[in-house]
């Protein structure tokens, strides 16, 4: 049986922005599509409308030739149409079976032998009867996907399905979706992870600022001219120097462990590692495992025993962010909205969170404004923060934009070491390429970076030494040059 | 055609607009209520608004009214500006008015200078001390400060009760739920022969003018704001993130205690049963309507007072009961965030075009 389905002039715009713009797109069963577009180019709106999640301001879907009229994800699900999120909607403290019929009305009984029968066809292996929480991402994901097939879709849309996947885990999904395929299941790959595009889909429908910039198929296609159309400009590639090797360490993380009391939280076991100055250290991990907790051990955010940290000789286990700053350590947290800055506030009231002493932001207890712009104004200058006005409020910031003035709000005090988390998460690849050209400046200077990333290609373009965080516990410190992204992946995954 | 679009950012102009248009609109319906129980609008908007403060006897009223109102609300703008809702600031009126008719009554016929400066501050460590429940039980155990601090109001009156109809209860006062009179040594000077406005009013303008300062001037307000909108942001920066919480809670329940003393230390000058007409859950409205700001609190304080005296007003020469004070305070909230969507929206006229 054929699926097809259209998507006819498909317009939603929100204030101040288009997210798609007169978009329309034929789909047919039997092949992958991929959707490919960078953050924010309205990829994820298509997809909702897809779902129900949105309703669009103007067009149509088919579905089958028949208008499907998609007023809530329920309308989606009553028409076969499936969806696999990018962040999981499982109830973490359900069983895994719970979490399957939790929005079917059908018969326990039939929907366990349903449940089974789809189980053993595509070989998943997770226990029915744990609690969620106890799964892994790559089988959490899987669940999310059973429970679709339960529906025996026609359509089946995964976004961005592998930003929390292993390799291996990785490769399993690329299997099971080709075998949905050629069972007849419509399947939309939504990513923007050039690699997976070309591994997996047959066709490529590229978008840009809400609009539909190309469609092809993949045979016709390469990674470069993939990354053009996204982008939409030649990118330059940029390359690190090799650095000059120096035996002179900056920091030393001996014998560091932390318990959390939060259950959600990862423990932290017998952490060893230390840098030179000038040198970048990677370290490598998928999201969960610990990353959080050693950027806020390495912050001062999580004391720690004073001798567990040695920075430029001085053992400073026990001091807070701040106190940490007048060491010349910075840092660039991952959550840049909830936690780097505050949206609410102005862009100068922003750069006064980082309150190194001899900028002189406070005086005897009282604010010293004309400072603190004269810093900010600098800051927008010298790192190209697109705006001249330091009393915008910065959540009107693009991402790429309050990212760079986190991280000038961080250099400007010129660190010796900058601790940064993801520090290129959800930016557009201008961005991208922005911060990692000052990262590698940074190095040049002779001055250290901690770098952790969940970003593989991010750490093996940046790093002099890489590695691997894995349930806690870091692996070994490889030199750069030996390590592959499928190395790193087994490592990742937990493997020696 | 009418469309609602969002505003690119909020305005600064409906910031300051919102609250006259929310006083405006409570004057109309207020009109239209008094219309459908048969009264002539104006008229009884008249007696409402501007009979009661028509003389120098009203008008001390009204400024007698406004500074509890005033006082709490400078203080709950410090727990509101940093996210932290307190809503018991009645209860920790109620608390900081127990502590210091404690002590006003320990210095029970005695004389001396300073015996008022004790009192009063008795009152604010009573305040900051019921504060003090809701704020370590948020920061400590993860508590939720609204319930909290609701709940403790109720205690805090039933301790008020318990005091004045028991242990504390006049010996030659009848069996009447209220202590003996304070020593005037104990009571807060009047400003005028015949008016019962009190020296609290400096307490309150004292407040305004501290608070201004706190917040818009000195690293300690910068960190509250920063605390109060994120406690991850306050760990990151380096801010003690919890004692800033718990130190917005103190000066709240301080304000809230001392306005607890203007109360019995004022023209009373006793512990009875109903120190407070619900002053501490009216402050919320006026610190909203006052946008959180030192000075437009000044003005809320006096708009919602006139609606207690508007209230005794219309209750003697109309006839109407005097709870209509609480439907116009009502009211007048209600517009207040009806009219704040204008601060995110706007609203567009579409000519005939389709």
């Amino acid at each position: 049986m054929n699926t097809n389905l259209k998507i006819s002039n498909v317009t939603k715009i929100y204030p101040g922005c288009i997210a798609n713009d007169n978009v329309s797109l034929e789909f047919n069963s039997g092949k992958i599509y991929a959707l490919l577009g960078e953050n924010g180019a309205g990829k994820s709106t298509l997809v909702k409308i897809l779902s129900g999640v949105i309703i669009p301001d103007e067009g149509k879907i088919y579905l089958n030739e028949n208008n499907l009229k998609l007023n809530s994800p329920l309308d989606a699900k009553k028409n076969d149409i499936g969806m696999v999120f990018q962040h999981f909607n499982l109830f973490e403290t359900l069983s895994v079976f719970e979490n399957l019929i939790i929005d079917s009305d059908e018969h326990r009984e039939s929907l366990r032998e349903k449940i089974d029968t789809i189980m053993k066809k595509y070989n998943f292996s997770i226990d029915l009867n744990i609690p969620v929480l106890n799964l892994s991402a790559g089988q959490k994901q899987k669940v999310e996907i059973i429970r679709c097939l339960i529906r025996s879709p026609k359509v089946l849309i995964m976004d961005e399905p592998t930003s929390v996947l292993t390799e291996q885990e990785t490769s399993e999904l690329f299997l099971s979706l080709k075998k949905f395929s050629e069972e007849g299941i419509l399947i939309i790959y939504i990513t923007h992870k050039l690699k997976e595009v070309m591994q997996l889909c047959d066709e490529v429908a590229v978008m840009r600022r809400g609009k539909l910039v190309s469609v092809s198929e993949i045979k016709n296609e390469n990674i470069e001219s993939l990354a053009n159309k996204m982008v939409g400009q030649n990118l330059k590639t940029i390359k690190k120097k090799k650095a000059k090797t120096s035996s002179d360490q900056l920091i030393k993380i001996a014998n560091l462990n932390f318990t959390s009391e939060d259950p959600f939280e990862t423990n932290l076991i017998d952490i060893n590692f230390s840098v030179n100055r000038g040198e970048c250290l990677g370290i490598a991990g998928i999201s969960g495992n610990g990353q959080s907790e050693l950027f806020q051990v390495l912050s001062g955010e999580i004391i720690s025993e004073k001798n567990s940290i040695e920075f430029n000789n001085n053992y400073i286990g026990d001091l807070n962010p701040q106190e940490r700053r007048e060491y010349l350590m910075a840092f660039s947290p991952e959550d840049r909205l909830e936690q780097a800055a505050i949206p609410q506030m102005k862009i100068f009231e922003n750069v006064a969170l980082n309150n190194f002493k001899s900028s002189n932001f406070f005086n005897n207890g009282l604010i010293n404004e004309n400072k603190i712009k004269e810093h900010s104004k600098k800051i927008i200058s010298d790192f190209n923060v697109n705006t001249d006005n330091i009393e915008l409020k910065s959540q009107f910031l693009s991402g790429g934009n309050l990212q760079k003035l986190i991280i000038g709000r961080e250099l400007i005090t010129s660190p010796d070491l900058l601790i940064c988390f993801n520090p290129t998460w959800g930016l557009d690849v201008g961005a991208i390429n922005y911060i990692h050209e000052t990262l590698i400046k940074i190095n040049e200077q002779n001055k250290s970076i901690i770098l952790i990333s969940t970003d593989t290609d991010e750490l093996l373009k940046l790093s002099d030494k890489i590695s691997v965080i894995h349930k806690g516990k870091l692996s070994k410190i490889m030199n750069a040059e030996e390590v592959t992204s499928e190395k790193l992946g087994i490592l990742m995954g937990g493997a020696n | 055609m009418i469309k609602i679009v969002k505003r690119d950012q909020p305005s600064r102009a409906i910031f300051f607009f919102t609250p006259v248009l929310a006083i405006f609109l409570t004057l109309v319906a207020g009109g239209l209520i008094f219309f459908i129980l048969g009264f002539k609008p104006f008229e009884a908007l008249k007696f409402f608004f501007i009979v009661p403060i028509a003389d120098k006897y009203g008008f001390s009223e009204l400024l007698l009214k406004a500074t509890p109102l005033c006082l709490i609300a400078i203080g709950l703008s410090f727990c509101f500006k940093s996210n932290n809702w307190n809503i018991g600031a009645e209860g920790q009126l109620t608390f900081g008015a127990i502590v210091s008719g404690g002590v006003a009554l320990l210095f029970y016929e005695q004389e001396g200078f300073y015996i008022l400066p004790i009192v009063i501050l008795a009152g604010a460590i009573g305040g900051m001390l019921y504060a003090s429940i809701p704020a370590i039980l948020k920061t400590y155990f993860n508590t939720n400060e609204i319930l909290v601090s609701l709940m403790l109001v109720y205690v805090s009156k039933l301790i008020l009760d318990y005091l004045v109809v028991g242990p504390w209860s006049n010996p030659e006062g009848f069996n009447f739920p209220e202590t003996r009179q304070f020593s005037d040594s104990a009571k807060l000077p009047l400003l005028f022969e015949g008016l019962r406005i009190h020296a609290g009013i400096f307490l309150a303008l004292a407040a305004v003018v501290i608070s201004w300062f706190v917040f818009y001037k000195t690293y300690l307000g910068f960190q509250m704001k920063v605390s109060g909108f994120s406690l991850k942001t306050a760990k990151y920066a380096g801010y003690k993130g919890k004692k800033m919480i718990i130190l917005v809670f103190l000066i709240s329940g301080a304000c809230a205690g001392l306005a607890g003393v203007g109360e019995i230390t004022g023209p009373i000058g006793q512990l009875h049963r109903e120190i407070s007409p619900d002053y501490g859950f009216t402050a919320i409205i006026v610190a909203f309507l006052g946008r959180l700001h030192p000075v437009g609190i000044i003005f809320a304080s006096l708009v919602v007072a006139i609606t207690y005296l508007g209230a005794e007003t219309a209750q003697i020469f109309m006839q109407i009961p005097k709870y209509t004070g609480q439907v116009f305070q009502g009211m007048i909230l209600f517009f207040l965030l009806a009219s704040d969507y204008l601060l995110f929206f706007k609203i567009k006229f579409i000519g005939s075009k389709k």
